[in-house]
């Protein structure tokens, strides 16, 4: 059986089917917008991080991972090369608005970092076009931190992702890969003003607040009355997706980065540790990005309590 | 002027002679259908009847995928139809996570039904279509304006499917939808769907 037949006998298969699991983000090339999503998330918050902590290495990274991030996007596109139409829904559509705030981002940041990185650039970051770039990067930023949790949340059709706590929790994870962002930064000695000891207790607050959030919302998901955002629960805590949801997310997003915050809390963690802090905590993220929107179902077609005549 | 349709689930036999007549109408690739026929199962043995869900884009008033849609290539014609323009289509696929009815596919398959490849009629009919965009039923506007009616309405054996101006209260939909208690699907979603059923 070829791939294209196989992705055939698929899509007839779950046609069938009551709860439709969703497939187009997250399976085959939409994994692409995964990554993206994850690229794109640390981007943002390594930005501002960065910005906190004065560490001019930590923006470069935020603008790297903002290129990746948008060179997935382009991967995942079905006609990329018409990847300039999607600025024209800016008043009702998320996608739009965050096309606008990776443009404004990517432009900005280069405008910015390129004096600082360059010496002999025509410009300088206290000029007019470094200062522009700054503004630019910042109000990219803004919306490269807020926008993605809105894409999902204006998703009518799976209710798992149809919730007000989404964008917060995004904004949350974006948080989250900025600190960890800056903790491998800093495990490479790049200059940041930023302690070791505040850095760690920034990431137990926002990985307790991005726990809090999760919990909160598969709560309200499971005793919803939904049976599609019930099902998406199931299937990230006991179905298909429960082993990266368990092993990606908890085990190696949360329970390996605080056993090691921990265990060096009454010592000085070494630059390795520090590292593998910030990248086990970036994998976590990533997987629950992906657990969680391969766990999406399609809100299921047929009211069993149609009226009757 | 709105169109909507009226589907009478009373009448459905479940024949799926609207699928296979869009599918002959417009020539859509493998794994994309404007109009399908779930077959669905209710209530409780001994009581247990089989009940046929034809489903199609519902055209909404609101449409989510019309407002979740980055490009402006799904758009509103100003009769109520819903419809794409695919040479705008950055085949982003957020539409078909917008819309609550499922009627929404990708086109990212290979054009012909048969291993050994395309048949003449395909080569007519599917190659034209264009991939990795999203495609959907547009009740079939061409026809509509042509003063012929959508081809699933028209290919009904059991005329379980009406259609017609929602916005004219003496149109054969609007009465059906008043007299015996249309209802459209999910309607507590606010989209205000074009498609009424009628209780089986």
């Amino acid at each position: 059986m070829t791939t294209q037949t196989a992705k055939y006998e698929q899509l007839i298969q779950d046609l069938r089917v009551q709860l439709r699991p969703q497939r187009e983000w997250g399976e085959g090339r939409g994994l692409f917008l995964v990554i993206g999503h994850f690229l794109n998330g640390i981007a943002g918050g390594a930005w501002l991080m960065s910005l906190v902590f004065d560490s001019v290495a930590g923006l470069a990274v935020g603008f790297v991972m903002a290129a990746l991030g948008g060179t997935a996007h382009l991967c995942f596109l079905g006609r990329p090369e018409r990847f300039w139409r999607m600025v024209w829904r800016m008043k009702s559509s998320w996608i739009s608005r965050g096309f606008l705030g990776l443009s404004l981002f990517l432009t900005g940041a280069f405008l910015y970092l390129v004096p600082l990185f360059l010496p002999g650039a025509p410009w300088n970051a206290g000029s007019l076009l470094g200062q522009t770039g700054y503004v630019l990067a910042f109000a990219g930023m803004i919306i490269l931190i807020g926008y993605m949790g809105f894409v999902y949340t204006a998703s009518k059709a799976i209710p798992f992702w149809n919730s007000p706590l989404h964008p917060v929790l995004y904004i949350g994870h974006a948080l989250r890969g900025g600190v960890a962002a800056l903790l491998v930064v800093a495990a490479f000695g790049a200059p940041s003003a930023a302690p070791e000891q505040q850095l760690l207790w920034m990431w137990i607050a926002v990985t307790s607040a991005v726990a809090l959030l999760f919990a909160i919302e598969m709560h309200g998901a499971f005793t919803s009355g939904n049976v599609a955002a019930r099902g998406s629960v199931h299937k990230l805590l006991a179905g298909s997706m429960a082993w990266y949801f368990y092993i990606g997310t908890l085990a190696v997003g949360v329970a390996v980065p605080a056993w090691l915050v921990l265990a060096g809390w009454h010592s000085v963690h070494s630059r390795d540790v520090m590292a593998l802090i910030g990248i086990a905590s970036a994998i976590g993220d990533f997987f629950m990005k992906y657990s969680v929107i391969r766990a999406g179902t399609h809100l299921p077609l047929w009211i069993p309590a149609a009226p009757r005549r | 002027m709105k169109w909507g349709m009226v589907i009478d689930l009373k009448r459905c036999i479940g024949c799926y002679g609207c699928q296979l007549s869009c599918k002959a109408e417009h020539g859509t690739p493998p794994g994309v259908f404007y109009a399908r026929v779930l077959k669905c199962e209710e209530g409780d043995y001994p009581s247990v009847r089989q009940v046929f869900l034809p489903v199609l884009c519902n055209h909404c008033e609101d449409a989510p995928c019309v407002d979740t849609c980055p490009t402006g290539a799904s758009f509103k014609w100003e009769d109520g139809i819903v419809d794409i323009d695919h040479d705008k289509c950055v085949g982003c696929r957020t539409c078909m996570m917008a819309c609550p009815y499922g009627q929404r596919y990708f086109n990212d398959k290979d054009p012909h039904y048969f291993p050994k490849g395309t048949t003449a009629y395909e080569e007519k009919r599917v190659v034209g279509h264009q991939r990795n965009v999203v495609m959907k039923c547009n009740f079939c506007r061409e026809r509509v304006y042509a003063g012929k009616l959508p081809a699933c309405v028209a290919n009904c054996p059991t005329t379980a499917r009406i259609f017609g101006d929602l916005d004219d209260p003496l149109s054969e939909v609007s009465r059906l939808i008043k007299e015996r208690g249309g209802f459209p699907l999910h309607p507590e979603l606010g989209t205000k769907p074009s498609v009424y059923y009628l209780p089986p």
